[in-house]
């Protein structure tokens, strides 16, 4: 490899970057052909890459080479075209990940850049290989440079051009590993606490088709993925589940502080109501999780895998209390409709509760549920959920309705640990919590149990 | 109770929220059944939301949940009852469409548990029976365990529920639904009686399907076409009676499934089915009707070494198999017949027909003829004189039973050698069947199980088959019993309407039959019965080239047959022509018969000169008489050939021949009664003649005549335009009395 440095130098940037893919391809098809386990791209060709490709400085006295826009429109081409003529797959992963696997280093930022382009790029032109290692890139990187990438592809696609939305949507049938990635991070990047962090209206509508379309869909990660325990750390969410409850809870309340401003500001509200998007968004993910226990129990994860966090719960429902107490405070005016909008996101919490615990995505008792609902105002059904159903069927073939945390069998981490000092995060970090739970102590819940706030009918 | 109540609640959440959200109304019942899986009304209430919304898998789903979790609710019944009721109809609304699709959805194993228990619920028989046929088109393998049951259930109900007539709901549905379930399903083992008991209820039905009259709406307006049709002599093509627009509906069903596709060919493949299930003799797939008959026939021919069960299997093969064929082509000869009969069949491109003795060669010279029908009446006296020791009158039917032609005009029925072969089929058919006592039994045995007895149109066959077999004096008993039944009741439609033509079809053919037997009077006393109800025809009718062509079938023994269309136009020719042979062995007889030999010549003018040589025969044989009384000659003779010949006949020339033709003159010499005289005079010559009366009573008895004749032909030539057909048509009318009284 130290021979291709010198045959690189003397040539222009594109030549060099296009002489160094065709060698990089060469390279790992041996590589794999020899059959090494694991295969790794060695640190030298690794820094050929940030040399030659995302022209990375070497040092700090000579300053990086650049290329012209044309000329890295010409290598997006070139790229795209290698992967796309790259039958097998390995090579073609082991390939995106020698170029585009975050290394800690300087070159980073370059790195992102790039990939960003040809993400975008490979959106525009339907490379579907390309989509498909960006999917496997989603999964293995850490949730803020997943983050990143998103909202590149959202500004490029939802803010820049107008009108080319529905390129983005035809993710959906390209790669839908990649629209499933895709639609955890966007979830994750949107949190709904900030106006900047309410997703545009495009995204939202082309979200909802997708999942109504097909609410397998946000589950193709997880079918996709064999558990071995061991999630890469800080990566994203196994399914978009909790991204998309998060939104539908606190969408009542985030559009209506939209809504308030724009009347505020004056302009003409003449976007299409946002209610009924996340109304069938919410009866989509309701319908994802009536789907669980099939899946689960063919995994043999039942009761093992909690799809959706605790940790993550509790930090929506002390993000619920936080809202909802703005909202009392600031708006008297029009308080029967901020009742009946608080009541909404209540209702919905306790629905993706409730649904969530019996069939299997939430593994814990009502008491837990209690605890973390604890500051929220009242509200019927979430009151319902909390204590439980009364247990007057003595019919032995009800099925259970939650499932008991008790259970034989170990849980399964799915969400990856975080690290104690999570990377520069561009808006407010997710609540950090230890893998185990221990302010949740696993506890039986007595059925029927009579509890003080029975809702009131 | 608590509970409850939060059920209560959340449906009621449910509902509040369906029309605004319902979107948010779903996720409150999913919701809500996580909560209390075990309660019906989430579960119900989910259902109805997207019933309501037509969304079919979704809605098959729940459906399907709730008939396994909630298999005692009432609420599911009504709703699979509903349903299943779409699956029986044949509407086409989108509602029910949208039913039948999400049964369709259900797993083929709910779907069965759904139509049993369905039909478990079922009290309505045909109801109960049209589920159960759903569950076993579905579900084959359920054939063997339902289909006798429910093909007896169905039998059974048509006995208990008293209805008159086979096609009737439960045997449509055993017939064209359960029955070829049953017999197609190899799993099945049934006993060869059963399958034949199945076999004739299959066929039973078929036929009366087939010969079913038609509907009542429908009568009326072919009658109203018919009786145009019997005024105008033509087929009529008129706009507003369309028969393809027939509706017919068995009671108990809709008009779609009452339609029975195909009848013949079905019955056939049933035929086919059993046959190889009941291990008939030769090929399996029985391939036409017609084929069927030869195999039978051949078969026929090994009964007699035949012994036992190998036996009986080949009786009943032959006998329900040429039964078959019989009904079959019985059908397709009486449909063309007497097509209004029947619904369905194009009753309005051809009246009906009559099946007469063909009397083309009526115009024949009388010697050729006599010979052979004085033989006739000697065979006839012979069979009469066996009556007695024989039980049947005229068994062997004077020798015309086998070989007879049937003549028909080719130009008027298009379907004519179909019409005769299926006469012939039908026939052979018959025969075979009678072939052998043990066939006969059997096959009596399958007529008085079905009651051919009452079937009209079969009878209408049978009659003309025995009219065939020249046995007539049967035929004419048998004509009685149907003329009874044909006569116009009294507070009926007028004379002219379907009613009559049957009963002119009657009387015609009778006529012929005693004509036939020599019975000469009660074949003119029938056929003036006829005439009388008669109108003729405006116009005399153009010879067409069969008329013309008629010279060449001159040579016939005169034991023909002929088709003849029951239209004014055709009858009226035909009564003349009977009349003609009626009186024509009598006229020229060696003893005197001025009145029948008057006769003959009055009604020799029609179709004349066909009757040149028999009037110069009659012209001789006055020649010889010297002398010739006929009173009404002036009436009725306006043949211009036929006057200046009378003329002549007076004339030295012509022999200075003594004729009394005018009618007051025989009766002046016998009766000088004046007062009678003006009587008769009036009665018979109007006009002209009235303005002589007074001349012709004064002027004497004998010095007058010559003057009168004269006058008379003068006035007779003028005549010579008038409309031939209305003159002998009042002839038949005004002289019916003579007419009979002048044959013995």
């Amino acid at each position: 490899m130290g021979d291709i440095r010198q045959s690189l130098l003397p040539r222009d940037v594109l030549s060099a970057a296009k002489e160094l893919l065709y060698h990089l391809d060469i390279y790992i098809c041996n590589l794999v052909q020899s059959g090494r386990q694991p295969p790794q791209v060695d640190s030298k060709t690794l820094e050929l890459v940030e040399e030659f490709i995302l022209h990375a400085p070497k040092d700090r006295n000579t300053p990086g080479r650049r290329m012209s826009a044309l000329q890295e429109l010409q290598l997006l081409e070139i790229m795209c075209s290698c992967f796309q003529e790259q039958s097998r797959d390995t090579v073609r992963q082991l390939m995106f990940s020698a170029l585009f696997s975050l290394q800690g280093n300087q070159a980073d930022e370059s790195r992102m850049a790039l990939l960003g382009k040809l993400v975008s790029m490979a959106i525009a032109v339907g490379r579907i290989p390309i989509l498909e290692c960006a999917a496997t890139w989603l999964q293995r990187t850490h949730r803020v440079y997943c983050i990143r990438l998103a909202q590149v592809l959202v500004d490029d696609y939802c803010s820049m051009v107008p009108g080319s939305v529905p390129t983005l949507q035809n993710i959906h049938s390209a790669s839908p590993r990649f629209c499933c990635q895709f639609i955890t991070a966007v979830t994750t990047l949107y949190d709904l606490n900030s106006e900047e962090l309410t997703p545009p209206l495009e995204l939202l509508q082309m979200i909802v088709s997708w999942i109504q379309d097909d609410p397998r869909l946000v589950l193709i990660t997880f079918l996709n993925t064999p558990l071995s325990g061991s999630q890469p750390i800080s990566s994203l969410d196994l399914t978009p589940l909790g991204g998309l409850v998060r939104w539908c809870v606190k969408a009542p309340l985030a559009y209506r502080r939209d809504s308030k401003q724009a009347l505020t500001n004056g302009t003409t509200q003449n976007e299409p109501e946002t209610g009924p998007l996340f109304s069938a968004l919410h009866l989509s993910v309701l319908q994802v999780f009536m789907l669980l226990p099939n899946i689960l129990n063919e995994k043999g994860l039942f009761g093992r895998l909690a799809l959706l966090q605790m940790e993550s719960l509790a930090a929506l429902t002390s993000d619920l209390s936080r809202l909802l107490d703005q909202a009392d405070k600031h708006t008297h005016a029009s308080s029967a409709d901020t009742h009946a909008l608080s009541q909404l996101t209540l209702d919905r919490l306790a629905q993706a509760l409730q649904v969530a615990m019996a069939n299997g995505a939430l593994l814990c008792s009502r008491e837990d549920l209690r605890a973390i609902c604890s500051r929220l105002p009242h509200n019927n059904l979430l009151q319902l959920v909390l204590s439980g159903p009364v247990m007057y069927y003595n019919n032995i073939h009800t099925p259970p309705l939650a499932f008991s945390p008790h259970a034989a069998h170990s849980p399964i981490a799915s969400h990856p640990t975080h690290p104690t000092h999570p990377a520069h995060t561009p808006h407010t970090p997710l609540a950090t919590h230890p893998s185990s739970h221990p302010q949740y102590p696993a506890q039986p819940f007595m059925t029927g149990m009579p509890f003080p706030f029975r809702p009131s009918h | 109770m608590s509970a409850q109540k939060d059920c209560e609640f959340l449906v009621k959440r449910a509902r509040e929220l369906v029309s605004d959200d319902p979107c948010a109304a779903k996720a409150w019942l999913i919701t809500a059944r996580t909560l209390y899986p075990a309660d019906f009304n989430i579960q119900y209430e989910m259902y109805i939301i997207e019933r309501n919304a037509e969304r079919t898998a979704s809605a098959g789903r729940l459906l399907y949940d709730m008939f396994i979790n909630f298999p005692e609710q009432p609420t599911v019944w009504r709703e699979i009852s509903v349903i299943t009721a779409a699956l029986r109809s044949d509407s086409q609304d989108k509602h029910a469409q949208f039913l039948r699709g999400l049964f369709e959805t259900l797993p083929g194993r709910v779907q069965c548990e759904m139509l049993l228990k369905a039909t478990e619920q079922c009290f309505n028989t045909l109801e109960k029976a049209e589920m159960l046929l759903l569950l076993l088109k579905r579900f084959p393998e359920s054939v063997v365990q339902h289909g006798v049951n429910l093909g007896e259930t169905l039998l059974e109900a048509e006995v208990s529920e008293n209805v008159e007539t086979p096609v009737n709901c439960f045997r449509k549905l055993f017939v064209c639904d359960v029955l070829p379930l049953v017999i197609n399903n190899m799993d099945m083992r049934l006993p060869a009686s059963l399958m034949q008991k199945y076999m004739l209820k299959a066929a039973e039905f078929y036929i009366c399907y087939v010969t079913r009259g038609p509907s009542p709406d429908m009568q009326i307006q072919g009658k109203a076409a018919l009786f145009q049709c019997s005024q105008e002599g033509g087929s009529l093509k008129s706009p507003n009676v369309s028969r393809s627009s027939q509706r017919y509906v068995i009671d108990g069903l809709s008009e779609k499934s009452s339609v029975v596709v195909e009848p013949w060919e079905r019955l056939l493949d049933i035929l086919a089915v059993v046959g190889a299930r009941c291990e008939w003799q030769g090929d399996k797939g029985q391939r036409s009707y017609v084929d069927m008959l030869l195999r039978v026939k051949e078969l026929c021919r090994y009964l007699p070494g035949l012994e036992g069960d190998t036996r009986s299997r080949c009786c009943s093969q032959v006998v329900i198999c040429a039964a078959l064929v019989l009904f079959r082509s019985a059908f397709l000869y009486v449909s063309a017949v007497q097509p209004a009969l029947f619904q369905g069949v194009n009753a309005l491109s051809a009246g009906p027909w009559i099946l007469v003795e063909d009397l083309s060669s009526v115009y024949n010279d009388v010697e050729v003829e006599r010979g052979a029908v004085k033989h006739a009446h000697k065979k006839r006296k012979l069979a009469d004189g066996r009556e007695k020791t024989m039980s049947s009158d005229d068994e062997e039917g004077l020798g015309k039973g086998r070989g007879r032609h049937i003549l028909v005009n080719k130009t008027e029925m298009p379907s004519w050698s179909e019409t005769l072969e299926s006469f012939r089929t039908a026939r052979e058919s018959w025969d075979l069947l009678h072939s052998h006592d043990g066939l006969e039994a059997e096959f009596k045995k399958i007529c008085a199980s079905w009651k051919t007895d009452s079937w009209l149109w079969f009878r209408i066959f049978l009659t003309d088959m025995i009219i065939y077999q020249g046995q007539y004096r049967k035929a004419l008993s048998s004509l009685h019993q149907m003329a009874a039944v044909l006569q116009p009741q009294p507070g009926q439609q007028s004379p002219s309407g379907q009613a009559s033509l049957e009963h002119h079809r009657a009387l015609i053919q009778q006529a012929s039959c005693h004509y036939a037997l020599g019975e000469y009077r009660m074949a003119c006393e029938k056929l003036l019965d006829v005439v009388s109800g008669l109108v003729p025809p405006n116009h005399e009718p153009t010879k067409t080239p069969e008329d013309l062509g008629r010279v060449k079938t001159k040579t016939r023994k005169g034991n023909d047959l002929r088709l003849l269309p029951c239209t004014s136009k055709a009858m009226l020719p035909f009564c003349l022509q009977l009349m003609l042979a009626c009186f024509k062995l009598r006229a020229f007889t060696d003893n005197r018969d001025d009145l029948s030999l008057g006769h003959v010549v009055v009604l020799l003018q029609y179709d004349w000169p066909h009757g040149e040589m028999l009037f110069l025969k009659a012209v001789d044989k006055i020649c010889q008489q010297g002398s010739f009384q006929y009173e009404n000659f002036f009436n009725y003779v306006t043949n211009i050939d036929m006057l200046e010949e009378f003329a002549y006949l007076r004339t030295p020339e012509g022999g200075r021949i003594q004729l009394e033709l005018l009618p007051n003159q025989g009766m002046l010499i016998k009766n000088p009664s004046p007062a009678l005289g003006v009587e008769l005079n009036t009665l018979l010559l109007q006009g002209v003649q009235a303005m002589d009366r007074h001349h012709t009573v004064t002027r004497g008895i004998t010095k007058g005549v010559k003057e009168d004749f004269r006058l008379a032909m003068e006035r007779q030539v003028s005549r010579c335009g008038e409309n031939l057909l209305s003159v002998l048509h009042r002839f038949c009318i005004n002289e019916k009395i003579i007419i009979i009284q002048s044959l013995p």
